[in-house]
């Protein structure tokens, strides 16, 4: 378990920093994907509900206070919280195909999106407005769709490396 | 699907964690203490993974030499000077440089004291932020709520200040906003950032003119003459005027002059002069603006005292000067 731990945070750490010094700066037409949710995703795909919910909490708390982030801290920790745990739930699948994999991508994606908008909103972030809410949806669910078929397994195949005995 | 009570009790200590933190940040405005670790934390983390991604390598340690400095504008201009002796390589480079002088020739013409800067990462929480990181923080005089320009114009204003990193606020950000003015007609109103949509003017005079084409410069904030905007900084061009009909307000899209995703360079304003020639720093206009003829808006306080000096004399016979006008077939 300390193995993944670590592993999990040390990919997460990666990827929020590739996030914002890498695919951000890119400035892709009407979006981008969020690495890091994708990664918190492969994670809990593994390592189940109560991992899933403790590691996006982190992983969030981390994209909270990095740098460039501007919004109240605690709202992408809450967001990849329910994430992580939804995401966990659908753990001991045995035979989990591409498909599955991506559609739970999908879906956390939106509902990251959804929970992170609600909350800004009661709070009066002037970023959270419907037709943003809508373009981010649409936007962070199909970027993250597309690149979840490459990190979705390399995570798992990190994750046996790291635990051969699993 | 496997589901626990504990995993569902986790969940919940989890959320209620988020969310404390969120009332607290919340409270506290933005500035609480984790803000700050952040900075302090991945600030240089930043700037260090760049520098690696970034493919031009020499050219940071010069530009790191540049930030240091601080110091008026003549110093900065020498620097570029030795710097385009020595960079005459690679076209990537030179663009820089011609960027790096653009800002310099700005900030020269404006005398602002500027700490320049490059952006080390951009910030997008799921879509909903335009922010981003520049390699410059209070080490090297940059505070928060300071202008931020680019040799093009306005970029955005700084927020959290680290040591060695500052984020900033671009101009495109939904949260945005910044006192404007009208080149020219001098009417005021303010700039708002759209995120995906276009920026907007509203301007609070509902019977002067705002036309297509006209230009828009920071007006500056007469208290704190230096902060959170300069004046004078180009904003954007109009584009399109919005019906507003019954409103108490005139609404016009933005086009920036300066191209938020592709910046780069940027200088943060830590020092300006009292009082900024008015439209000193507009670049040049493909098409001359008409000057307002003096039987305008203008006259309604009827003192005349403060009305800029138009020179009526030579402005009024325009009409006359022009060739036989259009006849009628």
């Amino acid at each position: 378990m300390s193995r993944r731990t670590a592993l999990a945070g040390a990919v997460a750490i990666t990827a929020l920093l590739l996030q914002v010094t890498v695919i951000d700066r890119l400035h892709l037409p009407a979006g981008r994907p969020d690495l890091a949710l994708v990664c918190v995703v492969a994670f809990a795909l593994v390592g189940g509900p109560t991992y899933g919910a403790v590691l996006g909490f982190g992983v969030g708390f981390l994209a909270d206070i990095m740098p460039p982030a501007d919004h109240t801290i605690g709202l992408l920790a809450l967001a990849y919280a329910v994430v992580g745990y939804l995401a966990g739930l659908v753990e001991d699948v045995e035979e989990r195909s591409v498909v599955t994999t991506v559609l739970m991508v999908g879906l956390a994606s939106a509902v990251a999106v959804v929970v992170f908008a609600m909350i800004g909103a009661l709070l009066g972030n002037a970023h959270i407005s419907l037709s943003a809410v809508a373009h981010s949806l649409a936007a962070t669910v199909i970027y993250d769709v597309v690149l979840a078929p490459f990190v979705v397994p390399l995570v798992s195949g990190a994750v046996r490396h790291a635990e051969p005995a699993g | 699907m496997r589901d626990s009570r504990r995993a569902r009790l986790v969940l919940a200590l989890l959320l209620l964690t988020a969310f404390t933190l969120i009332t607290l940040d919340f409270r506290s405005g933005g500035g609480g203490p984790f803000r700050t670790v952040g900075n302090t934390v991945f600030g240089p983390i930043e700037r260090a993974v760049t520098a690696v991604t970034r493919p031009i390598g020499s050219f940071f340690a010069s530009l790191g030499h540049l930030n240091s400095y601080k110091s008026d504008n003549a110093k900065l201009r020498a620097q570029n000077r030795k710097l385009l002796e020595e960079l005459r390589t690679s076209d990537a480079n030179r663009a820089h440089l011609l960027s790096l002088e653009r800002l310099d020739h700005l900030a020269g013409q404006a005398q602002f004291r500027i700490v320049a800067a490059r952006v080390v990462a951009i910030g997008n929480a799921l879509d909903f932020e335009w922010t981003a990181t520049i390699d410059a923080g209070s080490n090297d005089g940059v505070r928060r709520n300071q202008t931020v320009i680019n040799g093009d114009g306005l970029v955005g204003k700084t927020l959290a200040v680290g040591p060695t990193t500052s984020t900033i606020r671009l101009g495109a950000d939904p949260e945005f906003t910044a006192g404007a003015r009208l080149a020219g007609t001098q009417e005021s109103g303010f700039v708002d950032g759209g995120g995906h949509n276009p920026m907007t003017f509203t301007m609070l005079n509902t019977r002067a003119p705002l036309n297509v084409g006209d230009r828009l410069v920071t007006a500056g904030d007469t208290d704190n003459h230096d902060r959170p905007f300069v004046p004078e900084v180009p904003i954007g061009r109009i584009t399109r005027v919005l019906p507003t009909p019954g409103q108490l307000y005139r609404k016009a899209v933005v086009a920036p002059f300066v191209d938020f995703t592709s910046i780069d360079i940027v200088g943060v304003v830590v020092a300006a002069p009292r009082t900024v020639p008015r439209d000193s720093l507009l670049p040049p206009s493909p098409s001359p603006t008409p000057t307002p003829g003096p039987g305008g808006t203008g006259g309604t306080g009827g003192t005349g005292q403060q009305s800029p000096p138009p020179s009526p004399g030579t402005t009024s016979g325009r009409r006359s000067t022009s060739p036989s006008p259009s006849r009628t077939p």
